[in-house]
């Protein structure tokens, strides 16, 4: 009887969710411990033909992404406060154009704490942005001051305040194990952090990455005993002022996880738009990261161009490296994962992995139910050794 | 053959002897120009690398001299160091002079004086000549005056040359002809060919250095090998100049090569003489002195299913070095691996290099050892190479490590460091000389005391002047115990050590605060004791590494971090796991790096 008016759906294999990361590539100055794809603004920033390339960029990458609903967007950098809100505005305004924006997205963006870029804040949230992750680092002058930052610690803590009353949800990114830093101030910087009341933090350790002014001439930092207690330190303090550790150097109040975050940490997919941005896709037939372009002048002129050539790396992930990565990810997170979402974002069976999981158990890095796979106590201090197994 | 000379340098390391081989070659021509690579009669990497000679070398030269008649020379490197005399011995045996060169702003070193006077039991000529004359620091008068005084032959002739700018290297070769004597020998006796060296090539198989002193041999002869009767077909002779030149045969008094197409370097044992099979000599020419490993050490590889790769790699590098021996061994710490026997440490070093260079081994190397003789109540005698197989003591009745006597040449202004250096060392004072400025010193020493570091702190105590030149002399009893290391209480075999009494304590200390520094915090605490029977004597703790994090590790880019924790891994893999804990090969080491008190 009935006349068939359109095809049914067809079935795909379940996709993993996907989120857009945004690079912009430019500071006011480079810090000496970053190792991020940013540049010290010389001239003007070239706001307008960055965002044309980065709406060229999205063009061209359509249909890799055709169809999927984005679940967040991060515009990182680089210091993405340089933009004015007019452009973020623009910039969003072309994702959500071209793109299936959740209405639930949540969308981030990077900025330093000045009172400069403070000003922008409810221009930014106007733009719809509608989490804001502050570089705040320290409150105290002379680590800042010893980090390169360009803020002093009355504008941090100016931003912050003005942050938190404007946005659904601020983090603040602190550091630890700083040049001449001993228990006591990395104490005071976490609790000053948690008087201003985020819904999330972030507490990193130095690390002296290469190829830094930092590893070419190492300042005294604290010893690897002492950058221990400061980590604990910060657990307790966190967790007895209502934050949650979820994953290594994050700590959310209830609901406050960073959802673009955990989407890199469950293997999920990102499409990466701008100079030096990493992606990853999943098709039908493939895992594929991507790497565009490093130096902001090279990939405009390079995306722009007829035909464009701002991909500068494409990579299919083998079996080994699918294992890996999804482990690199996922035992980041404090409760770890459950095998069914290892086989769904890998496309491989949980066996794949089994050598490893039962190593990593054996060794006491590892805790294994049904269900789940987390690190123990002893594999989230040591990440390291844990994850080494599955290399 | 009244125009052959055959000929060797014997030479201290860095006095210029390769140096001054290259300027002869080059002076008569041997190598064109463009064909000169700096040094070219060391031809292994590592002794171009170190600066030392390994294996023994040759080239046939063709000299016209000032007489106007046209000579050919062969000139026989020998290696200058210690743990390379026996090859001294074997190139000497087939020359009739050597040139003494001395650097003439050193002066005269003890290996050199040893080599000298292996020259003169053999009855080989040695001619002196001063090298680097140039130096603003050349005190050509002390120098000769030393060389009458030590080595006790007349320098009043010596040729003075400076091998570096080739002033003087005419003179040095005119000196060759006036003073080594031609080789006597009788071209219509039977052949009578002395293998001075082989060596395995992948291309032609067994190479022979040969010395032919009576008779000739020709293409297509067939050869006898006189110790083993074992016959082949000559099927290249030749010479080196330093290329391989093949000729139609080599005649009484030259020096040359032969293949036959043998496969099995057994069958061509340096030290043996080749005769013709259809015209055989009566007696074989007396042959060398079979060379003894003085010093043992454990080889294991890192990962132990690269066991059988490094047992090839040390088949292959014996085909060409004799001297090693080794022996499966297995080691609870280390699995299975090699003991392995060497003529000193520098030998053990250059095959330590060799086998990480050329055949891309990763090894774990045990501390050096001596051979023990160990007599049990029961009146057996054990051999012991191994530490850890040193029986229970209540069972042994004495124990007798090998003694050496040490000859050491000093300048005065040091002869005090060098004293204390050898008590500190356990070794008793046979002979003190006064030569000139330098003083010649003998003392009778424990073996085991010198394979440690006994040559680094002589150099060091003397700033580098002193020099040392030993002979094994005989096995003696002493009061020796054995020094057991535990890292997380469970017994390391490969760690045990052989030491005396008095000294225990004190090692025991020093090696485990060593152990501490060497061995990387892990993810527990490490304990090293050392004990000596039930008895702990010291213990240090590598305490607990607290957390070994990435801090930040977003989506973007994996690759970076992934390399990290490649390079972290990549770290272990030179390191053994020991139970848990993972030892680095300089902590097996550890005891090498032990002062005395």
């Amino acid at each position: 009887m009935s006349e068939i008016l359109f095809n049914p759906p067809i079935s795909t294999p379940p996709r993993a969710p996907l989120s857009v990361y945004a690079h912009i590539p430019w500071c006011v100055r480079k810090c000496p411990y970053c190792d991020f794809n940013s540049h010290a603004q010389r001239e003007e920033i070239p706001e307008a033909r960055y965002l044309d390339a980065l709406t060229r960029d999205l063009e061209l990458a359509l249909p890799e992404v055709w169809g999927r609903e984005v679940s967040s967007i991060f515009i990182g950098g680089g210091t993405p406060s340089l933009f004015t809100p007019e452009g973020i505005d623009r910039l969003l305004t072309t994702l959500r154009t071209l793109l299936r924006v959740s209405p639930l997205a949540e969308i981030t963006l990077e900025a330093n704490p000045g009172t400069f870029e403070a000003a922008r804040f409810r221009g930014y949230r106007e733009a719809g942005v509608n989490r804001l992750s502050l570089g705040i680092q320290s409150f105290n002058p002379a680590h800042l001051k010893a980090l390169g930052r360009i803020h002093d610690e009355r504008e941090a803590r100016a931003a912050a305040e003005a942050a938190i009353g404007l946005f659904e949800s601020v983090n603040l990114d602190l550091m630890y194990a700083l040049p001449g830093q001993d228990l006591e101030q990395a104490r005071a910087d976490l609790e000053t952090a948690i008087r201003l009341g985020p819904a999330h933090l972030s507490a990193y350790h130095l690390t002296l990455e290469p190829n830094t002014p930092f590893a070419a001439r190492p300042p005294a930092l604290p010893d690897d005993d002492l950058a221990a207690d400061m980590q604990l330190q910060a657990e307790e303090l966190l967790g007895a002022a209502g934050y949650e550790h979820y994953e290594t150097s994050a700590f959310a109040k209830p609901g406050a996880r960073c959802r673009h975050n955990l989407n890199y940490w469950t293997f999920g997919d990102y499409l990466g738009l701008g100079a030096g941005a990493h992606g990853k896709l999943t098709f039908h037939d493939r895992i594929e990261r991507q790497a565009r372009l490093k130096h902001p002048k090279a990939y405009m002129d390079a995306v722009l161009a007829n035909p464009p050539g701002h991909i500068a790396e494409t990579r299919a992930l083998g079996r080994g490296d699918r294992v890996f990565e999804f482990m690199m990810n996922a035992l980041r997170l404090n409760a770890g994962f459950d095998p069914r979402l290892f086989e769904s974002r890998t496309g491989l069976s949980i066996a794949a992995a089994e050598a490893g999981l039962a190593e990593a158990q054996r060794r006491g890095l590892l805790e294994r139910e049904l269900r789940n796979a987390r690190p123990s106590a002893t594999g989230r201090r040591f990440l390291n050794e844990l994850l080494q197994v599955f290399l | 053959m009244r125009n052959i000379r055959n000929f060797s340098i014997i030479a201290h390391i860095d006095h210029g002897k390769s140096t001054l081989a290259d300027r002869i070659i080059h002076s008569c021509g041997g190598l064109a120009d463009r064909e000169m690579e700096a040094q070219v009669l060391d031809s292994m990497d590592l002794e171009r690398e170190r600066g030392i000679t390994i294996k023994a070398q040759t080239a046939a030269l063709l000299y016209k001299a000032k007489d106007g008649q046209e000579y050919q020379l062969n000139l026989i490197d020998t290696p200058g160091h210690v743990d390379f005399s026996y090859e001294v011995s074997r190139s000497l045996s087939a020359c009739e002079g050597a040139l003494l060169v001395v650097d003439a702003s050193q002066g005269v070193e003890a290996q050199t004086v040893a080599n000298c006077y292996t020259a003169v039991e053999l009855g080989v000529e040695v001619f002196p000549v001063l090298n680097k004359i140039d130096l603003p620091s050349a005190e050509p008068e002390r120098v000769m005056q030393e060389i009458e005084d030590i080595v006790g032959i007349p320098a009043d002739h010596a040729v003075h040359c400076s091998a570096k700018s080739g002033l003087g290297v005419i003179d040095v070769l005119e000196a060759v002809i006036q003073y080594i004597p031609p080789p006597a020998g009788d071209e219509s006796a039977p052949l009578k060919a002395l293998i001075i060296d082989s060596w395995f090539d992948n291309y032609v198989g067994v190479v022979m250095l040969v010395r032919v002193v009576d008779g000739v041999v020709k293409l297509k002869d067939r050869i006898r090998l006189m110790a083993t009767g074992v016959e082949y077909l000559a099927e290249t002779v030749g010479v080196f100049t330093p290329k391989s030149l093949a000729r139609p045969e080599l005649r009484a008094g030259q020096v040359g090569f032969i293949t036959a197409g043998i496969k099995d370097l057994k069958h061509a044992k340096v030290g043996d003489t080749i005769t013709l099979a259809n015209h055989p000599a009566s007696a074989a020419l007396p042959g060398f002195k079979e060379i003894q490993p003085q010093v043992f050490a454990g080889l294991y590889p890192v990962e132990s299913h690269e066991y059988d790769s490094l047992r090839d790699a040390l088949t292959k590098l014996q085909l060409n070095d004799a001297a090693l021996r080794f022996e499966p061994e297995t080691s609870q710490a280390l699995g299975f691996g090699f003991r392995c026997g060497f003529l000193g440490l520098l030998h053990m070093d250059v095959v330590q290099e060799r086998l990480e260079r050329e055949y891309d081994q990763s090894l774990i190397t045990t501390a050096p050892s001596v051979e023990y003789q160990v007599i049990m109540k029961d009146g057996t005698t054990l051999v012991v190479e191994n530490p850890s197989r040193l029986p229970d003591l209540s069972k042994i009745e004495e124990i007798r490590e090998p003694i050496i006597t040490a000859t050491i040449l000093v300048p005065e202004e040091f002869l005090g460091n060098v004293m204390t250096l050898c008590n500190l060392k356990r070794g008793a004072q046979v002979d003190m000389k006064y030569l000139g400025r330098q003083v010649m010193i003998k003392y009778d020493i424990p073996l085991n005391e010198v394979v440690l570091d006994f040559f680094d702190r002589l150099k060091s105590t003397s700033r580098g002047y002193a020099s040392l030149d030993y002979e094994f002399k005989e096995f003696r009893a002493d009061d020796l115990i054995k020094l057991d290391v535990l890292v997380n209480g469970e017994k390391v075999d490969a760690l045990a050590l052989i030491v005396h009494r008095a000294t225990s304590q004190y090692r025991g200390r020093e090696l485990v605060s060593k152990m501490r520094e060497l061995i990387p915090r892990q993810m527990f605490d490490v304990a090293v004791q050392a004990a000596i029977g039930a008895h702990i004597i010291a213990r240090e703790t590598v305490k607990a590494l607290r957390k070994n994090v990435l801090a930040k590790c977003y989506g973007g880019d994996i690759s970076r971090k992934k390399k990290l924790l490649e390079k972290q891994k990549e770290g272990k893999k030179r390191m053994k796991q020991v139970g848990n804990v993972e030892i680095p090969q300089e902590a097996f080491l550890a005891i090498l790096q032990v002062g005395d008190k």
